[in-house]
């Protein structure tokens, strides 16, 4: 029996830890398939609980994780050193909903999905939608700075984040209250703000006031197909050029879409590079401006056309379907090509501007084809957010290597093309080295040292998340 | 007159240790599966949703003991195979579940 697990179970009580060698590994790992190993797996309950943990690790200098629902795919959560994970997964309360003010107030360890099922109750929602929305937490999508679907009109998680409270990794556990619950606020240097995208190496979150904002009252969903991947790219040109305000622009080029509908059985036959639209509009509008988006289409040279007069048509017409099955998409292929075999799947997250979009796509097949990756792409073109993916066998060391590769080349063509190697997925321990590139491109190496320099004085002894961001 | 009880095969003839091998190593951990759990939300832990079930049943599989989080993972399942129809790598959890019960008594 480990002896900090031990110790821990004193300061906190049996039942908020976990120290059975198996339940302890089901929190050493992530989807990106790394793995660590720690001594124990701590389940806070209150801010603290936190204090007694992180204040236990400043004194006996351990490594502590903080976690949420590890759906992390760049190693940002992963134990990568011995150490203890500080799991939030118990704090999920919403503390208060305030419709007059636009804030909620809530615990890191809401699961994003539950909490627009409480606001939908109100009229509301909060617009961060990750892939894994359904799974991620609120704690998550904050330290990694999550976006989405909606991102090209909504943004990323620092756009809704007003306030912190934060938990030091310092002598006393010091917990901090870091922002506003207003709107507005001006409170000296915005160390709320720091702390999203941050990746739990500077402080642990224990609750969070977050903007809301209305549902739109329609939103209206044109799906289509293009034979040339340049003939989508003008009708993206054409709806911004009318400036039309989109909710959702996704992309994915036609292999991927072609395998998505196949593996999905869907009813839909994708016959080119997917572009789905959906714009928000009062309910008067909607057939208008679905004529619109469907002659923009059509005078584009979209192959095929699907429309939808609302989100609740679009569903029952499953014409968001493909798109949200870039990742099974994946999962699938991987089976058929490695069957039996362990595999690891590496899923990038480069944004380039919208407008080197074709540069991008074309460059990615030049990898693919190099590389020998059977690549699935998709990805938010309104934002130019791109999420290629491959996968390949866990105990093959050679193509391992050939796939860290082709995963550093896929972030060097997003920073050759003024892009940038993490759009909301973090940088963790996979993009580290591609990090120091981008800012080296810039001219900004000396930002590196800065950052170095803040984490010292939020973490003196570097206990919390080590090894990750820089 | 005998009852002869027919085991599960898949659909590759595995079955037992070989099975859970095989279906386990399908399972990218993407938790997709673990809002439609219905005793995750009650459980101490990760091992009472479906994910932590797979990767439980994996353990089990390649290893050659158990723990008592095994078991209270592996039995706590209903095994009501809600997790089945969401899971992206179309993993039948259910029987993987059962296969590692199975596992787990011949031990």
């Amino acid at each position: 029996m480990s002896g900090i697990g031990e110790d821990l179970k004193r300061v906190l009580g049996g039942s908020k830890v976990e120290t059975d060698p198996h339940v302890i590994r089901l929190y050493s790992r992530e989807p990106s398939g790394l793995e660590g190993m720690v001594e124990a797996v701590v389940f806070a309950e209150s801010a603290s609980d936190v204090s007694k943990v992180l204040s236990y690790a400043y004194e006996k200098e351990i490594y502590i994780y903080p976690q949420g629902s590890s759906t992390d795919l760049v190693g940002g959560a992963y134990p990568e050193r011995p150490g203890v994970v500080l799991s939030l997964e118990r704090m999920r309360r919403i503390k208060e909903i305030s419709v007059l003010d636009s804030i909620v107030v809530v615990e890191p360890g809401i699961r994003l999905w539950n909490l627009n099922e409480e606001l939908s109750k109100h009229g509301y929602m909060f617009p961060i939608d990750p892939g894994s929305v359904k799974v991620a937490t609120v704690g998550g999508a904050i330290n990694t700075g999550a976006g989405g679907m909606r991102g090209a009109r909504y943004g990323t998680m620092r756009d809704w984040v007003l306030g912190l409270t934060l938990v030091l990794p310092d002598s006393e556990g010091t917990i901090l209250r870091l922002g506003c619950r207003t709107l507005k606020c001006r409170q000296g240097y915005d160390l709320a703000r720091l702390m999203v995208g941050s990746e739990g190496t500077l402080g642990v979150v224990v609750e969070a006031v977050l903007k809301i904002t209305p549902l739109p009252e329609n939103v209206v969903v044109v799906l289509s197909f293009f034979p040339r991947l340049e003939d989508l790219v003008e009708a993206v040109i054409d709806i911004k050029s009318r400036a039309m305000d989109t909710l959702l622009m996704e992309f994915m080029d036609a292999d991927s879409a072609r395998l998505a509908a196949e593996t999905l059985g869907a009813s839909i036959r994708p016959d080119g590079h997917m572009l789905l639209v959906g714009v928000p509009v009062n309910r008067e509008a909607s057939e208008r401006v679905l004529g619109e988006l469907r002659s923009i289409m059509a005078g584009a040279k979209a192959s095929s056309i699907y429309t939808a007069r609302s989100m609740e048509e679009a569903e029952e017409k499953k014409l968001l379907e493909i798109r949200r099955s870039l990742f099974a998409t994946q999962a699938i292929l991987t089976q058929r090509q490695f069957q039996g075999r362990k595999v690891m799947m590496l899923m990038e997250d480069i944004a380039v501007p919208p407008s080197r979009l074709l540069d991008a796509v074309k460059m990615l097949r030049e990898l693919e084809e190099r590389y020998g990756f059977k690549t699935v792409l998709g990805g938010h073109i309104g934002d130019g957010n791109l999420h290629p993916t491959i996968s390949y066998p866990a105990d093959d060391e050679d193509a391992k290597r050939r796939a860290l590769e082709w995963y550093y080349e896929v972030m060097k063509l997003a920073v050759e093309l003024g892009g940038t190697v993490s759009a909301e997925h973090g940088i963790g321990v996979l993009k580290k080295k591609a990090l120091e590139l981008e800012l080296e491109r810039i001219g900004s190496r000396r930002a590196l040292e800065l950052m170095r320099g803040i984490k010292k004085v939020f973490d003196p002894k570097g206990i919390l998340n080590p090894g990750k961001v820089i | 007159m005998s009852c002869v009880q027919q085991e599960e095969t898949s659909s590759t003839g595995l079955r037992g240790r070989e099975f859970l091998i095989v279906e386990t190593s399908k399972c990218i951990y993407c938790g997709f599966c673990e809002p439609v759990c219905p005793t995750l939300p009650h459980g101490r832990h990760r091992g009472y949703g479906p994910r932590g079930r797979v990767f439980i049943a994996r353990l089990v599989a390649l290893e050659d003991f158990y723990t008592d989080g095994d078991e209270e993972s592996l039995y706590s399942c209903l095994l009501c195979g809600a997790c089945n129809e969401v899971c992206p790598a179309r993993i039948d959890i259910v029987r993987v579940v059962r296969e590692a019960r199975s596992l787990l008594v011949t031990r």
